[in-house]
């Protein structure tokens, strides 16, 4: 579908479309930073006005205590420590599949898939009581956990359509040489699916980094919460606090698109060769 | 070595996910509440009574709807927007970054955000709206039953298309470009190049994505609940709302269970039907 | 994980843990739950005050925690349901009689007989709301009646309305075509018909100051009364001159109208002062409304704090719960009005404008049907409200609520 060769002229209607994708997606976002930007006693203009009349930053400074800087803490280590584990088994995990015939492990991630058609608010109770008999209630082990279990079988099935795509031919050529299996792993296989591994921590970060419902569940003091769940301090009985939610929104997405803006290149090409395999 | 991790991790999924999936099915064989400590065995009885009851009805078609709804825009619209994406035009990389920020935020900020975007006085749609003269006065889009859900699916299309619309990229980069050239020197114009080339080179990913994208359309809870809580007049209540509101919301954790098993065997017929067609469109191709 | 991972995860667990406070070995430590609302800052008040309570108990040691409301009652519920629940938490008084069925909270005449606390200390709708089946299931902690109509001075002096002539539903019905100009989207009441308990907590004001009720004393309901589907007429009345998309509006919209210049009246608890008093708003509040010759009766709601069944530490905990809810004390911990009258009383002075209309109308109020069902009573009254905002005769919808509502027992 490139389109080499059209004119200039010939891709206006293309920029256009461009355009209008980009309003459609960013006008909610803009309309988010305005809110961001008002001021708590400048009242909400009828008809809606795109930018507040006294933009100041009093919203951000408010959004960023304590306790923010303590969730963002949290989330950062729930999710740093779910991609250090959840990656490295994958790897292991999909490298097993495409190089030995391993039956049990195929029924294993038909059967997390089908754990995902659960209806997880009917299972909050027992699920909750789970996690206090293993006695984890309020640890970062509990969510990391849950984070595992959840996307290993997802990272696992895209890893798998990587390593596939690796020449079988170049770890034989290693053996010949003389290099143990483990050593042709970590020298051959690894680098070539690198871009595979890149778009799977992207992939696990974001799940994790958005996750609500286990985060919610597995703790209740304030020092063990996450950044999604830490939003509903601003959400009360009789009002919500625009300002101040929708500037800690900012700073929550901010990180994760910047790291991704580095990230797309491999993560887009990652996630077909796993997707086209599966 | 490879058992000695699955075994840990068959531990976790059952004791995570079946075992208290077994358990909510168990208890809705009991007539169980909060205010009901110790509940009688009652069968299948909470069935029969949701099954005679013209709200579960309404429930499941919902459910259908707002599943088929933002699972077609998702698809559909997600896959125009990577091919718009996949042109060489300026500005893409930013634009490819940029597309991924309604999933990155978190779900009930952005239910909250469409909530303000939809209000009828103070939103940013009806003063857009009413600015271009479409419409008069300020709309309510959420609280019209017959708008209500068209508005909630929208909400759910704009959070969850960078997903498809990532995946669908990354299919279209690796599309053979020798056939479409060829297509080309045989003459085919660009639509023809697109369903006879592309889309069977993309239909695999396509068929996956279908389907990831049902279950969890099928199982999302924070768009809907912010927006409508399933009102007005049930018009956009689906499974997930109905068992919170149910279980939290009026204690009744019997019912929230029959609700949540019954939603399972609604969304495996629904997907085995999906597969279903899936597999005579292959055998007729 | 990489050794720095888990040192720093060590580390935050240490954090933590000394966060959370060191207990010596001799103390007993309770656990006190309450729901934290955003706007008044509240929980630097209830630490200083436990820290008061400390004090004067030094071998007690109250671990507080604050939890958004929205996600309180799920919470609590999963908590106390998996036997993991505080020793002391505050109740929605409509969950009150529910966990008092549940066999999750103690009964309270003997230890509130042996204290000498007595029902005349508290509002009576409190009062009523904390008992059920003849036995004391938890102290009113905080109470507010979600009927004050707070006016826009600007838009009535416009219009050229007397604002106090909106107290009867026939000054009101006057007005409030005078007040709505649907071309400059402005509206004259803020009422609210989405799937949730404000619409019906507002229409139980209307019902009940109209002399109707929703269950009688039996229990039966009384919706399909006369008094009860005049109120309900009169709100669907006063719809035509709301915000549009009454069917999916909640109360905090109309908070932002209010806020913003394009609302007349706004109904709201009297909390919304402090919100006010921020704003550029002239405003003014009366007790709302009545049909003329009858006085208005709001719906009254608020907190109980209740004792755990499965506390370890019943006496430590119930010395807490008298603690809170003392004349000198309860003003300092409560975001609402607090329960505790004379306390209410000191709390409304300082702090509210009209504080005896204020509290002329919180001796008057009634809270929501005591019903252990209660939740499941409201969403009757939910569906009925939605219904007969989208045209549904009243009479029809009364008749099916209260069908409904019948066959709960």
């Amino acid at each position: 579908m490139a389109s080499r060769g059209k004119s200039l002229i010939g891709k206006v209607p293309l920029v256009i479309l461009q355009l209008a994708i980009a309003f459609l997606v960013l006008a909610p976002f803009f309309w988010m930073l305005s809110v961001s930007l008002k001021p708590a006693n400048e009242p909400f203009a009828i008809p809606a006005r795109l930018w507040p009349d006294n933009p100041t930053l009093e919203n951000y400074i408010l959004a960023f205590r304590p306790e923010f800087r303590r969730y963002f803490l949290n989330s950062i280590i729930v999710s740093g420590a779910t991609v250090l584990i959840t990656v490295p088994l994958a790897l292991l995990a999909a490298y097993s599949l495409t190089r030995y015939q391993f039956r049990i492990l195929s029924v294993f991630l038909a059967a997390v898939i089908l754990a995902q058609f659960f209806p997880a608010g009917a299972m909050i109770i027992p699920i909750y009581k789970m996690v206090k008999a293993a006695n984890l209630l309020d640890t970062y082990a509990s969510l990391i956990i849950a984070y595992i279990t959840v996307t290993l079988p997802v990272a696992i099935w895209m890893l798998r359509g990587f390593l596939t795509r690796v020449p079988k031919t170049l770890e034989e050529a290693a053996a010949i040489d003389g290099a143990r299996p483990l050593r042709a792993f970590f020298d051959i296989v690894i680098p070539l699916a690198r871009p595979g591994i890149v778009a799977t921590t992207v992939f696990v970060l974001i799940v994790t980094w958005q996750e609500f419902l286990f985060a919610l569940s597995f703790t209740s003091t304030k020092e063990m919460r996450t950044l999604p769940v830490g939003m509903n301090d601003y959400i009360g009985q009789y009002g919500i606090r625009y300002g101040e939610l929708m500037a800690s929104s900012v700073m929550v997405s901010l990180p994760v698109i910047v790291i991704f803006f580095f990230l797309q290149r491999q993560f887009v090409s990652g996630l077909t060769a796993g997707a086209v395999k599966g | 070595m490879a058992y000695g991790f699955m075994l840990p991790a068959a531990i976790l999924v059952a004791g995570l996910m079946y075992w208290p999936m077994i358990d909510t099915f168990r208890e809705s064989l009991y007539a169980t509440t909060f205010l009901n400590p110790n509940p009688t065995f009652i069968g299948l009885k909470t069935y029969e009574q949701l099954f005679g009851d013209s709200t579960f009805w309404q429930i499941v078609r919902n459910s259908i709807i707002w599943t088929i709804g933002v699972v077609f825009l998702q698809n559909v619209g997600g896959f125009l927007i990577a091919l718009l994406l996949n042109q060489k035009l300026p500005g893409q990389g930013i634009l490819r970054s940029l597309i991924l920020l309604p999933w990155v935020l978190p779900g009930v900020v952005a239910a909250i955000l469409w909530r303000f975007m939809y209000d009828p006085q103070l939103g940013l749609i009806n003063s857009f709206f009413m600015r271009l003269g479409i419409v008069e006065h300020g709309v309510g889009w959420l609280a019209e039953p017959s708008t209500a859900m068209a508005a909630v699916i929208f909400a759910a299309f704009w959070k969850g298309f960078p997903f498809s619309t990532v995946v669908f990229l990354a299919a279209l980069q690796n599309v053979d470009q020798e056939q479409v050239e060829a297509a080309k020197i045989d003459g085919a114009g660009s639509l023809r190049r697109l369903f006879d080339v592309v889309i069977p080179a993309i239909w695999p990913v396509a068929v996956v994505n279908v389907l990831l994208t049902t279950i969890l359309t099928f199982n999302y809870f924070d768009i809907i609940y912010v927006l409508t809580r399933g009102g007005p007049l049930n018009a956009t209540a689906i499974f997930p709302t109905r068992i919170y509101e149910v279980g939290f919301g009026q204690f009744k954790f019997g019912e929230a269970a029959a609700y949540g098993s019954l939603s399972v065997l609604v969304l495996v017929l629904f997907v085995g039907l999906l597969l279903l067609v899936q597999r005579r469109q292959v055998k007729a191709a | 994980m990489s050794n720095r991972m888990l040192k720093s995860a060590a580390l935050a667990a240490a954090t933590a843990w000394l966060l959370a406070g060191t207990a010596y070995a001799d103390q007993t430590v309770i656990k006190f739950w309450d729901n934290q609302q955003t706007e008044s800052g509240l929980s630097v008040f209830q630490q200083e005050a436990v820290k008061r309570f400390e004090a004067e108990n030094p071998d007690i040691k109250v671990e507080v925690t604050t939890i958004p409301y929205p996600e309180y009652q799920q919470r609590l519920l999963t908590a106390v349901q998996a036997g993991n629940g505080p020793d002391v938490s505050t109740v929605d008084q409509i969950w009150n009689s529910a966990f008092a069925v549940a066999g999750a909270i103690q009964p309270l005449d003997d230890l509130a007989k042996q204290a000498g606390i007595k029902a005349e200390t508290f509002f009576p709708g409190a009062w009523e709301s904390a008992n059920y089946n003849g036995q004391l299931w938890g102290i009113p902690f905080n109470v507010d009646v979600w009927f004050f109509a707070f006016v826009n001075k600007k838009l009535f002096q416009d219009a050229g309305v007397d604002p106090a002539s909106i107290v009867t539903w026939q000054g009101l019905e006057a007005a409030a075509p005078k007040l709505t100009d649907k071309s400059k989207g402005q509206f004259a009441i803020g009422l609210t018909g989405n799937k949730s308990e404000y619409p019906v907590g507002m229409s139980d004001s209307f019902i009940y100051s109209n002399g109707g009720s929703v269950l009688d004393d039996s229990g039966k309901c009384v919706l399909t009364s006369k008094e009860a589907q005049e109120g309900l007429a009169f709100y669907k009345k006063m719809a035509d001159y709301a915000p549009a998309g009454i069917l999916n509006a909640p109360n905090e919209p109309m908070r932002e109208l209010f806020l913003n210049g394009t609302l007349a009246i706004e109904l709201w608890p009297a909390l919304e002062q402090p919100t006010l008093d921020k704003s550029k708003i002239d405003w003014d509040l009366y007790a709302a409304f009545a049909p003329e010759g009858k006085k208005p009766v709001g719906m009254f709601g608020g907190w109980n704090l209740v004792l755990y069944k499965a506390s370890k530490n019943q006496e430590a905990a119930w010395k807490f719960i008298q603690f809170m809810t003392r004349e000198d004390v309860n003003g300092d911990v409560v975001d609402l009005i607090p329960a505790n009258v004379n306390a209410a009383k000191a709390f409304l002075q300082k702090s509210r404008r009209k504080p005896d209309m204020i509290l002329d109308h919180l001796n008057n109020a009634k809270p929501r049907p005591l019903s252990p069902r209660y939740l499941e009573v409201s969403e009757v009254q939910q569906n009925m409200m939605q219904k007969i905002l989208s045209g549904t005769p009243i009479a029809d919808a009364t008749a099916e609520a209260c069908t409904a509502i019948d066959a709960l027992k």
